[in-house]
């Protein structure tokens, strides 16, 4: 029994493509939209999963093991905070130094970020070259921020506790920095002048890889300079906009989690039964919130793809429809020498279905020729359901809008079809 | 579903009383009537049609253009089926078929030879004549042996590769003739075999349907030339919808 729908669907394959080739021009225009349907999927696929593992990259790059705190909610949101949100008290040095004192976490570390921003008076970073820019990220910091993993130190060194102490003017800096005050000079032992005061580089540090391809002003990650907390406070001695930074002991991030929550509650005093007035996340829990969304735009892509992937089908549904009445006369030969309904029926499905799926292993191919242009611009890959996936749905088309052209076939009169000219 | 997958070897069983009425004849038409429907008018195609054939006669249905010759051909062939009346063939009473089931007898026991061949212009000779046997679900080996079998029994056993257009009107009629035979059908029925074929072409033709009656074959053809018919040894006239002689010449 398999054998035989085995040798009949071969041989109605073999027809098939027999037919495919006898109207080449035919069968391109009527699988075109298929094509691009297939195209489409394959192109969307590897660029949201290029997205998603560059997110997971940079993301990971702060750390698999950090937590990171804020009193607004940090990760991917739309329109405006809340009043509760906006009306929230901010972190404070305190409250980093009490979590750092949990078990479960190794270190912690509070970021002020005193860079220009909306509202803010500009704070100019100057350099001996005379070149002067307000686009640099100007962060104040603590000297734990050696043991977290997010900037790695590529000369000279942190500062110590006793400069931070001292409030001391010493900073480092990031590549892009070095990039613009000192392209041919060590900049460690120079001078910056940051808001009118003389800053003393100590420091050097690797470049950052950036998410798309890099770039830029203010979303260039390596446009960085790091300072003692307190030098930080007195170039905007009213910043209190604190950002904390923990990392858990190795395997213990679940745990240093809840401890973190806890405390945070108790310190800001967050009545049992109430949400938190803080956002806590972890790499994982932001990579997820992106996924969420790379998900959502992929589901919407999905749909559009559809209905170039339906109109194709029309398409095909049109051309079939067309083949079943200039071969009527076959149709009656067959059906006179015992071909049964089903037979008519099958031929013709099949027929439909390959010429769809077909044009489906096109769209794969030029699909993925396109995937490896994309590759150039995101570190992308094709998941393996999308071919798969593609595949299936254009073979799909084939038989749904196959069916009812293939079921007149299947009708036709057997007498009336031989008479046919 | 079960249209793909029924009876893997062949025939639905017959019930015995079908058997038992159609005696020696291979084909056992009575009182067959066949009736169109034109508006408010009915064209009474065939009138109370019956006759019988027995295996291993060569018939003629003559007739002029009208008589009836075409829908009695059909109703022979299994192509249609009759309004009143019960039609055997082999045993079978097909009158009350299924479409399906009309596909099955003419699959098994009906070899067709129409005047315009009906080949399939795309196909090969030999996937021509294999057209019969994959419908009856034969495997693809024994296929192939079948028919180069049946093309080399037509003298086309070197033409096997060749398209009906790269072929003469005689190879073309002569690929049909082999399509018809390949599945040893009980009948073979040939329309106008001749109707398009120049005249030595169609003497050829006809020494070769002389040639299977002698290897035992039943052959009925359909025509309106008397030359052709004359060459049976038996002729049907048809006139009107009704037999109107019915005799043995040799």
């Amino acid at each position: 029994m398999i054998r035989l729908l085995g040798s009949r669907f071969y041989e109605n394959l073999m027809m098939a493509l027999d037919t495919l080739r006898g109207n080449k021009l035919r069968s391109f225009l009527t699988i075109f939209g298929v094509v691009v349907g297939v195209i489409t999927v394959m192109l969307i696929s590897s660029i949201i999963s290029g997205i998603n593992v560059a997110v997971e990259k940079q993301v990971e790059s702060f750390g698999t093991r950090s937590i990171f705190l804020y009193k607004f909610n940090i990760g991917f949101s739309t329109g405006r905070r809340s009043r509760e949100e906006r009306m929230r008290k901010p972190l404070t040095v305190e409250d980093s130094d009490a979590i750092k004192n949990l078990p479960s976490i190794e270190t912690s570390v509070p970021f002020l970020d005193v860079s220009n921003n909306f509202w803010g008076s500009k704070i100019l970073v100057t350099g001996r070259n005379g070149k002067s820019s307000s686009a640099v990220q100007l962060q104040g910091t603590l000297p734990e921020i050696e043991k977290t993993t997010t900037e790695v130190l590529m000369a000279g060194r942190w500062f110590s506790q006793s400069e931070s102490d001292e409030k001391a003017n010493v900073c480092l800096i990031g590549s892009s920095v070095v990039d613009t005050y000192f392209p041919y000079t060590d900049p460690v032992g120079e001078e910056l002048d940051i808001g009118g005061t003389p800053f003393r580089v100590i420091g050097v540090l690797e470049k950052k890889e950036q998410l798309f391809g890099g770039g830029g002003g203010n979303n260039d990650q390596s446009n960085v300079i790091y300072m003692p907390l307190g030098a930080a406070l007195k170039l905007k001695p009213n910043e209190d906009d604190l950002f904390i930074l923990a990392v858990a002991r190795e395997g213990m991030l679940d745990q240093a989690k809840d401890d973190v929550e806890d405390l945070l509650r108790v310190r800001r005093r967050v009545p049992y039964g109430q949400p938190n007035n803080f956002s806590m996340e972890t790499a994982a829990s932001i990579i997820e919130q992106f996924k969420s969304i790379t998900a959502g735009v992929a589901a919407a892509m999905i749909v559009i793809s559809s209905i170039g992937l339906m109109i194709g089908g029309i398409g095909v549904m049109n051309i079939m429809l067309v083949s079943v009445t200039e071969r009527t006369r076959e149709i009656g030969i067959r059906k006179a020498i015992g071909a049964r309904q089903g037979d008519i029926l099958l031929q013709f499905l099949i027929e439909a279905a390959t010429l769809t799926g077909f044009g489906g292993l096109v769209g794969l191919l030029i699909g993925w020729l396109l995937t490896l242009l994309v590759k150039l611009v995101l570190p992308s890959y094709v998941p393996l359901w999308a071919p798969i996936a593609g595949f299936f749905a254009s073979v799909g088309i084939g038989l749904v809008f196959g069916l009812w052209p293939a079921w007149k076939a299947a009708r036709l009169d057997p007498i009336e079809s031989l008479r046919y000219e | 579903m079960y249209k793909f997958m029924d009876d893997e070897n062949g025939e639905r069983q017959p019930a015995a009383t079908d058997t038992a009425q159609t005696g020696e004849g291979l084909i056992l038409m009575k009182n067959i009537w066949k009736t169109y429907q034109m508006g408010v008018e009915e064209l009474h195609a065939l009138r109370d049609v019956s006759f019988s054939v027995n295996k291993g006669e060569y018939l003629a249905i003559i007739g002029p253009s009208g008589s009836g010759k075409s829908t009695l051909m059909n109703l022979i062939g299994c192509l249609d089926s009759p309004t009143k009346g019960d039609y055997w063939i082999n045993g079978n009473l097909v009158s009350t078929m299924t479409d399906d089931e009309l596909a099955r007898i003419r699959n098994k026991e009906i070899g067709f030879v129409f005047q315009t061949f009906n080949l399939l212009a795309r196909a090969t000779a030999l996937h021509n004549v294999e057209l019969p046997l994959i419908y009856a679900g034969m495997g693809s080996g024994e296929r192939y042996e079948k028919a180069q079998a049946a093309l080399a029994s037509v003298e086309l056993g070197d033409r096997v590769g060749h398209k009906p257009n790269e072929l003469s009107g005689g190879q073309r009629q002569r690929v049909a003739i082999a399509r018809a035979l390949v599945n040893h059908p009980s009948i073979l029925l040939a329309d106008e075999p001749t109707g398009a074929l120049d005249s030595k072409t169609s003497v050829e033709i006809m020494a070769l349907f002389e040639k299977l009656h002698a290897e035992g074959n039943t052959i009925i053809i359909v025509t309106h030339e008397h030359e052709v018919a004359e060459r049976a040894h038996r002729v049907i006239t048809i006139r009107d919808g009704r037999i109107e002689n019915d005799e043995k010449i040799k």
